[in-house]
């Protein structure tokens, strides 16, 4: 039976790959939050990569294939609050990867790393320069972390890395991130803006990461939805009320409402609520097969309360 | 599906009631011709792109009223317009874009089956509230080649105007005399094995008769150009009204290039002298077709 480690099991995905996966796979679990509720068969420590407790645990177990989730998930207060963690957690785990004859890399990374800006292409490959590190301090550790691991995959061949970078996923176990955007009351937007965006149902983001397990990928794949909605239609879908914000005053106004506790959205992230990030993502449905089973009105109706 | 999920607005029913007859069939004619574009939409009513038909209506009711009542707009040889992937050049002149709405308008209300003329958006739209929405509701995009290429691909009608903001705040004096043209039209177009269609478009050139272009004062106001004309900026933005002109849009017969997009710049050049005379044909055309500014 194949042997895989998974990062950042405690998150909504990490727990569904992991049910996923326990019937055919021995599956590792390691996350920096104490684990709860875990099906049977998943055995989850409670480790940090930097740390060498978890060198110890790549050493003892050794196992064939790695699923790198706790790069992502990340853009809300919590990790602004974490500084650098996901860069350096990431490049201990690379290493250990190199050292411990691990043959198969699978990361998740988000395609917000490509950064929201008004001369964005309607849709990005994934040759499109890597620069949201321009939009603002919460962006900035994904796109490290994610520089991290493109570069791994040229200078280790050793290594099978696929460097997946999602839509936005949402889903019930998804309390972060855009998810998290979608379910607050009155939901920001940038007043004289509405750029299409992209989503995809947590489910068919497991189904693209057991995909990339199965498959031989070498390289950079964007994973990509059922399609494309205004982010005002995707608002009014999940029963939310827009609140639209002049956008000169946007970004200050979210400042002072988070500083204060009124709101949970991150001021950096304003220039992702005026310019649109939409990926194109053929090339991974062409080297897997990969088509999302959920379309959008199934996924807005899930996140109605 | 769209209208399943709307729910029913008893506000905008009681206006609809009480619309002008010959408004609602004018709407409902539009809407007609627009369910006939091919264009490929979600559960939403969006195609990839952000169009959206039902604010497409919304624009194009004041812009049927333009064409049909203000220009006076004649087509001639709009048939010539291939189906499928085609790129529409045109001069590009009159300070405001009137020339590329009525364009626009001409290929949705006489082309069979009508089309949704692309724009090629200049960056800075982008980063203008509401005109960014509106321009990505009507089927336009950043002119990026990427994007260009893109919209090629998908077998779309795009408009180009490769003097761009050159042709655009030329003075009187310089009005049917075209500007250097862009080249990035033709590498595209080889690239994507496209037909381009010359245009001429007689009347804008004459709608705002520019006197001046105050460079500096654009610069310092990051605008593309601010023209002097004989009503702006004297009367305020009521001076942007331009003249009741007589349009005449003439197309000429597809063009189709053999080569390779990455030719160098004078193989490229040369083909571009070739659509653009044939521009000239068709503006020349139109001159002397027409028989006053205004009539």
């Amino acid at each position: 039976m194949d042997k895989i480690l998974i990062t950042g099991v405690g998150s909504g995905l990490g727990r569904l790959v992991a049910r996923e996966l326990r019937s055919r796979m021995e599956v590792i679990g390691v996350d920096r939050a104490p684990a709860k509720r875990f099906p049977p068969g998943v055995s989850v420590q409670r480790l940090d990569l930097r740390k060498r407790p978890f060198e110890e645990l790549m050493r003892k177990e050794r196992p064939r294939i790695v699923l790198h989730l706790a790069l992502s998930d990340a853009a809300d207060d919590r990790a602004a609050r974490r500084g650098d963690r996901e860069a350096a957690a990431t490049r201990a785990l690379l290493e250990h990867c190199v050292e411990y004859g691990v043959e198969r890399l699978v990361v998740q990374s988000s395609g917000l790393v490509y950064g929201a800006f008004a001369a964005n292409p309607y849709r990005m490959d994934e040759g499109t320069p890597v620069s949201g590190a321009a939009n603002g301090p919460g962006i900035r550790r994904w796109v490290e972390a994610d520089a991290l691991v493109a570069s791994f995959i040229w200078q280790f061949p050793e290594v099978e890395t696929a460097l997946l970078r999602f839509v936005p996923i949402l889903g019930r176990s998804f309390g972060s991130g855009v998810g998290a955007y979608l379910q607050l009351p009155r939901v920001p937007m940038a007043m004289g803006f509405d750029p299409m965006a992209q989503f995809i149902a947590e489910e068919d983001a497991v189904r693209a990461l057991v995909a990339a397990i199965d498959h031989p990928l070498r390289g950079i794949y964007n994973v990509t939805g059922p399609g494309e909605v205004p982010l005002s239609t995707a608002i009014r879908e999940c029963h939310r009320v827009a609140w639209r914000i002049p956008s000169p005053l946007l970004r200050r106004v979210l400042a002072a409402l988070h500083g204060r506790g009124l709101t949970a959205f991150p001021p950096g992230l304003t220039d992702f609520l005026k310019y649109p990030v939409c990926l194109d993502g053929r090339r991974f449905a062409a080297a897997t097969g990969f088509r999302p089973k959920i379309d959008l009105p199934e996924i807005f109706g899930r996140m109605r309360r | 599906m769209a209208n399943e999920m709307t729910p029913p607005n008893a506000i905008s029913d009681l206006i609809g009631a009480f619309k002008p007859l010959a408004w609602r069939r004018l709407e409902n004619e539009i809407r007609a011709r627009i369910a006939r574009v091919p264009s490929e939409l979600n559960g939403y009513g969006y195609d990839h792109y952000g169009m959206h038909p039902e604010d497409v209506v919304r624009v194009a009711l004041p812009g049927s009223l333009l064409y049909q009542r203000y220009f006076k707009v004649e087509t001639h040889d709009i048939d010539r317009v291939p189906a499928g992937r085609v790129l529409l050049i045109a001069n590009h002149a009159g300070q405001l874009p009137f020339d590329a709405m009525m364009l626009g308008m001409a290929m949705l209300l006489e082309a069979e089956p009508p089309r949704i003329c692309r724009g090629m958006a200049e960056y800075w739209v982008s980063e203008l509230p509401f005109v960014n929405v509106v321009a990505t509701r009507m089927g336009s995009m950043v002119g990026t080649p990427r994007n260009c290429v893109s919209m090629l691909e998908n077998d779309e009608c795009v408009m180009v105007f490769p003097e761009g903001v050159r042709g655009m705040n030329k003075t009187w004096k310089e009005r049917y005399r075209l500007q250097r043209f862009g080249t990035g039209f033709m590498r595209l177009a080889l690239q994507t094995g496209t037909p381009i269609v010359p245009v001429g478009i007689v009347g804008s050139e004459e709608q705002q008769p520019g006197l001046a272009n105050w460079r500096g004062l654009a610069r310092l106001l990051g605008m593309p150009a601010f023209p002097i004309t004989p009503t702006f900026p004297w009367l305020g933005p009521l001076g942007l009204m331009p003249l009741p002109v007589k349009y005449h849009l003439c197309f000429g017969e597809p063009m189709r290039f053999e080569g390779s997009e990455k030719d160098e710049d004078r193989l490229i050049d040369d083909r571009i002298a070739h659509v653009r005379d044939a521009v000239m044909e068709q503006l020349d055309r139109g001159l002397a077709l027409r028989r006053g500014i205004f009539g």
